[in-house]
Order: structure tokens, then C-alpha cells, then sequence
């Protein structure tokens, strides 16, 4: 039998499928934006499919080398940050999973204590400096290396695995450090993806440690990149479309083709959004499941 | 007495037992103790004259001086007005979206429906703070922004909505909502899931529709997640999230955007006075805690539910 469809079915659908489209559609907008031609995309009206195809703009941010030295820097500290906190994060969440460990209840509250009252943004600042990582590469991945709320994820998980698999397993001879590495790490894929996805985003995202903690350029982020061209880009992009729209001419006078500053930072955005575009969909069962923990626990 | 030596004994067996996972604490010991606790223990340069030599406790003693230059500064009320003004607004608009996202997201039966807009949803919130403003300086630009084409082509004028005081609050609580409400529903959504099905079957015996069932099951279902959370928003009232307004405030909405943290920020590493905004993160986090604390007692006394 088939349902009727309400009035309000017809606007729930038609109202979420809205909010869908709001949510996709930026990004669908600077994919077809960075693959026109830049002059061309200064007359406006591209909405869904570039009109003049082109991959100038991609050619030419991946032929520079303030971009790619920046994105190498990202995916360093990507890499290296995502691998040092889960393997360090795990390694404290399965401690501390343990009941039988004396102290247990004192290194919880130990880490925990800092969510509470937190000191603000000034001591840590003199802090960092102090440990000398002012302007240091290792700004980016040492203060990120514990978090909290994952050790919580990590360690409601763990303590979710039966214990008859370790009684087992020391049955059969296994040492502490060999449970850990056999029986408890290969069950934990799930969380352990979850936290990648969490860190590994938060460092791919993170541009204010690369504005306030680093000068040198070339230790300088993606994400900083993109904020440094924000404030330029806007006003020159402006000038430019105006002179574009109003007199059909564009600055230097010529009616060619070429990319602007403007479709050059809508291909780095694109590259820099890609990723995750493509890694966040198929790990929404699992972090789904962490937040639930975070938030029941925390 | 022998006896306690023969528990004490047992006690450091116990601890020995353990050895291996103590070695697997020991990096988060120690990481715990330099980034969080010396900070911690660093709060103390807001009542110092700090220098870099002297450091958190080497420096002279400056008593309230730098709370007081911060009341008596000519915009400090300016400054703690807009912080209150734009996180009661996040807290007030945004707060019951991701609600009323999952109330809907429930209501569809279509499953590959539901799955596809929640995915969808989740998107902008894996995104940094400058790839949303630079989506938003490029979709809302006057100059052939495709939101300002649209508009044209019901026939209004085109309108200048970043770095324009009329549209600055409804841009900071609109990008906040868009890139955080998928996200926050998640939470709502499990909540929602857990409630017990029979309940929906008795409400529907006793003729209840379906915004009967949302109002009478759902609802209540779901009280209790949004008072935890609830109480955790209004903790951070003193906040009005740094890395949105470092990005979004201009200097034609100045007056309007510029609040505690990034007041801190700027004058802190940009000009250089740590003591003084070491005092200003402090009066922050002060007020945030009593925040949280008086929220939580009135919520225990209301409703049962508290954090603590």
C-alpha cells in the first residue's frame, strides 16, 4: 500500500533536499570556477559547468613553487601529526583502559583537568616560545599530539573488546606488549580510523598555527596561503571584475585567454578541499559512532 | 606495622605488574605536563610585567594593573558587549537548528534519502574557516557572485553582504549555522534512535498524529542531550569564535566584530603586550567557568539534568 503524501512530507523533502543542495553546491560552483578560463569567468554567469574549459589554472598553481612548497608542508605535518597522535593516543587510552592499573583514576583526572579551566591563548603562546617552537616545523605537530576527548573515544572502545581474548591470548604465552600489537590493534581499526580522520583533518585545516607561530615563509601552510590571499584577492578580483564587466576589458587590456588571480585561488582551494571530499563519506558509519561516545562520556 | 610493609610490597608488585603500561602513559604524562599544566601555571604573567628573560615567574609583580588598563581601556565595553551580542546569537538562532535538522531527518522514510542529506550536511564542517569565507567572498561577491544573479533575476538590486555592518550578524550566525548544524545533528540523531519504539506505538494508539508524537515522544527524548549541551554552549558565552571573526571582521564592521579573543590575540602577538592579554584571556575564562557553573545549577534544580 502506498502512502499518501502529505503537505508535509512534500515540504519536509523539498526543504531538506535544499539544505543538501546549500551544502554542495559552493563546492560544485569553485570546481567549475577553476576549471574556466580565468578572463572568461570575470564576465560572471557560471553557475553549474565552466564555459570555457580549460586546466590553465590548475597547470599553473602546481607549476608554482610557494604552492607546492607550502602544500608539501601540509601533507607533512598531516602525515606525521595524524600517524604520532593515534599511535600516542592509543597508547594512553589502552593504559588507562585497564581497571586493574594502580592510579588509574588519577591519570584520568590528570588529563582531564585542563578541559575544564583552560589556561587561554597568551600562556600558551609564551609557552611555545619558551620550548622553542616559534618559527619551527615541529609548531605544527607537537602541540597537537594528545587530545582529550580522542583518548576518551579511544579508550571507551578498547574497553568495549572482551577480556576472554586476552585471557587467551596469555594462556597461549603472550606478554602484555604482545596482546597490545596482536589481539587489541587489529581489532581497533574502527576507532582508529575515526581519530585519523578527526586529527588528520584538524591538521590539514589549521591555518592559525602557520599566521601566529611562523614567519617564515617557507614553512608557511596551505591554509595560511589561502588566508594571506583572502584580503588580496578580494580587492584585487573586485577591481578587475568591475573593469571586466563595465568596459568589456580586462586589466592590460587584452581580451585573451589567461588565468586570473582569482581562478588561480579557486583551483588551490579546490585541491585543497579534494581530499577530504573524498575520504570523509566513507568513514561517516564510524565517526558517526565516535561522537556518540565523546559526547556520552565527556 | 608488618602488615602495612607486607601491603606496601604488595602495592609496588602491583605497580611493577604494570610497568609496560605506565611506559605507554609516560608520553602523555609528560605532553599533559608541558602543554597544558605550565600554561596553566603561566596564567600568573596576567598579574606580572612580563619579560621574556624573567618568564612566567621570574617577572615583576604588576597586582591588577593590566585587568584595570583593560576596564579602563575606551572600547573594553564595546568589546565584551559585541562578544556577549554574537555568541547569544549563535547560541539563541543556532542552538535549536541542528535540533530541528534531526526532527526532519527522522520524519524521512526514504533511506537512501535520509543517508544522502546527512552526508551532505556533514561537508562544511571538515572544511577550515578559510575555505567557508573564501566560498563566501566568492559566492556572494557583487561582481557576477552567483547568490547576488540569483537575487537579480527576481529583479532586486544586487547587495554588498560581506564587510557591510547591516549584514554582519547575518553572516557570522548564518556561516556558523551552514558549517556546523550537519555536524551538531549527529548527536540529536543518535538521541533520537535510542528512544524506545513503543513509546511511538502508544502514542499512536492514543491517536496521535505525528507532530503529537514529535512533540509528546521526541521531544522528551531528547531533553536531556540538549541541556548537557545546552550548558555546554553557554560556557563558552565569552567566546565568540576567534577564527570566524579573525577572518570575517573588517575594518568597515569593526565596531560591531571586533570581540575578547581576537582582542587578545591581536594585542598580544601582534603588538606585543603578553601581560595585558594574558589578563583579558583570563577575565575570559573566569567568567566562562562561572557561566558553565551557575548553568548547571539552574539546570539541576529545573529539570535533574546537570554536567556535574
Amino acid at each position: 500500500m502506498k502512502r499518501k503524501w502529505s503537505f508535509f512530507s512534500v515540504f519536509n523533502y523539498t526543504f531538506l533536499a535544499l539544505i543538501g543542495f546549500s551544502m554542495i553546491y559552493p563546492f560544485i560552483y569553485i570546481l567549475a570556477y577553476s576549471l574556466n578560463d580565468g578572463k572568461d569567468s570575470m564576465m560572471g554567469a557560471i553557475y553549474f559547468l565552466p564555459r570555457k574549459f580549460t586546466l590553465e589554472n590548475y597547470a599553473q598553481v602546481f607549476d608554482n613553487a610557494r604552492i607546492w612548497k607550502a602544500y608539501q608542508i601540509t601533507l607533512m605535518r598531516t602525515v606525521l601529526g595524524t600517524f604520532l597522535h593515534v599511535v600516542l593516543c592509543t597508547l594512553m587510552a589502552y593504559a588507562l583502559s585497564k581497571k586493574t592499573l594502580p592510579g588509574r583514576s588519577f591519570f584520568t583526572f590528570y588529563i582531564f583537568l585542563p578541559t575544564i579551566f583552560s589556561a587561554g591563548f597568551i600562556p600558551f603562546f609564551i609557552t611555545l616560545q619558551k620550548l622553542h617552537l616559534i618559527n619551527s616545523f615541529w609548531v605544527y605537530v607537537l602541540p597537537m599530539l594528545f587530545n582529550f576527548m580522542h583518548i576518551v573515544i579511544i579508550r571507551t572502545f578498547l574497553q568495549g573488546i572482551p577480556e576472554e581474548l586476552e585471557e587467551s591470548a596469555r594462556i597461549d604465552g603472550y606478554g602484555d606488549f604482545q596482546i597490545f600489537v596482536r589481539i587489541i590493534l587489529p581489532l581497533s581499526g574502527p576507532v582508529l580510523a575515526t581519530i585519523s580522520l578527526f586529527i588528520g583533518v584538524a591538521h590539514w585545516n589549521d591555518w592559525f598555527s602557520g599566521a601566529y607561530y611562523v614567519s617564515n615563509k617557507d614553512l608557511i601552510p596551505v591554509q595560511t596561503l589561502l588566508q594571506e590571499m583572502l584580503t588580496e584577492a578580494e580587492a584585487l578580483s573586485n577591481s578587475m571584475q568591475r573593469a571586466a564587466q563595465q568596459g568589456g576589458q580586462t586589466v592590460g587590456g587584452t581580451s585573451g585567454a589567461g588565468a586570473t588571480p582569482e581562478s588561480l585561488r579557486m583551483a588551490l582551494l579546490v585541491i585543497t578541499v579534494f581530499p577530504i571530499l573524498c575520504i570523509y563519506p566513507f568513514l561517516q558509519r564510524y565517526f558517526v559512532k565516535g561522537v556518540m561516545i565523546g559526547s556520552v562520556k565527556g | 606495622m608488618n602488615k602495612s610493609r607486607w601491603t606496601s610490597n604488595r602495592v609496588f608488585k602491583r605497580i611493577w605488574q604494570h610497568k609496560l603500561f605506565y611506559l605507554f602513559m609516560l608520553p602523555g604524562i609528560v605532553w599533559f605536563f608541558l602543554f597544558s599544566y605550565v600554561p596553566l601555571y603561566g596564567v600568573q604573567v596576567a598579574f606580572r610585567d612580563y619579560t621574556f628573560i624573567g618568564g612566567f615567574t621570574g617577572s615583576p609583580w604588576a597586582g591588577f594593573k593590566y585587568f584595570e588598563q583593560f576596564f579602563n581601556y575606551y572600547q573594553s565595553g564595546d568589546i565584551i558587549r559585541n562578544t556577549v551580542i554574537i555568541s547569544l546569537m549563535k547560541l539563541l538562532i543556532g542552538f535549536p537548528m541542528p535540533i530541528i535538522l534531526a526532527l526532519l531527518l527522522n520524519e524521512v522514510r526514504k533511506m537512501k534519502f535520509k543517508k544522502t542529506i546527512q552526508t551532505l550536511s556533514y561537508l562544511p564542517y571538515f572544511v577550515s574557516w578559510i575555505v567557508v569565507v573564501t566560498l563566501m567572498q566568492r559566492l556572494l561577491t557583487p561582481y557576477g557572485g552567483p547568490v547576488n544573479d540569483l537575487l537579480g533575476s527576481f529583479g532586486a538590486e544586487s547587495i554588498q553582504f560581506l564587510n557591510n555592518p547591516t549584514w554582519f550578524y547575518q553572516m557570522i550566525v548564518g556561516s556558523d549555522i551552514w558549517k556546523n548544524i550537519g555536524w551538531n545533528s549527529i548527536i540529536f540523531m543518535a538521541a533520537i534512535a535510542g528512544i524506545d519504539q513503543q513509546l511511538y506505538e502508544a502514542a499512536k494508539m492514543d491517536g496521535a498524529g505525528r507532530f503529537k508524537q514529535m512533540w509528546h515522544v521526541t521531544l522528551p527524548g531528547i531533553r536531556n542531550v540538549a541541556i548537557i549541551l545546552f550548558i555546554l554552549a553557554v560556557g563558552n558565552l565569552m567566546s565568540a569564535g576567534y577564527e570566524q571573526l579573525l577572518l570575517l571582521n573588517g575594518p568597515a564592521t569593526a565596531s560591531m566584530g571586533s570581540v575578547l579573543d581576537v582582542h587578545a590575540i591581536n594585542s598580544g602577538i601582534r603588538e606585543g603586550r603578553l601581560s595585558y592579554a594574558a589578563a583579558v584571556g583570563l577575565f575570559q575564562s573566569i567568567i566562562g567557568l562561572i557561566l558553565v557553573l551557575t548553568v548547571n545549577r539552574i539546570a539541576r534544580k529545573v529539570s535533574d539534568v546537570s554536567l556535574f
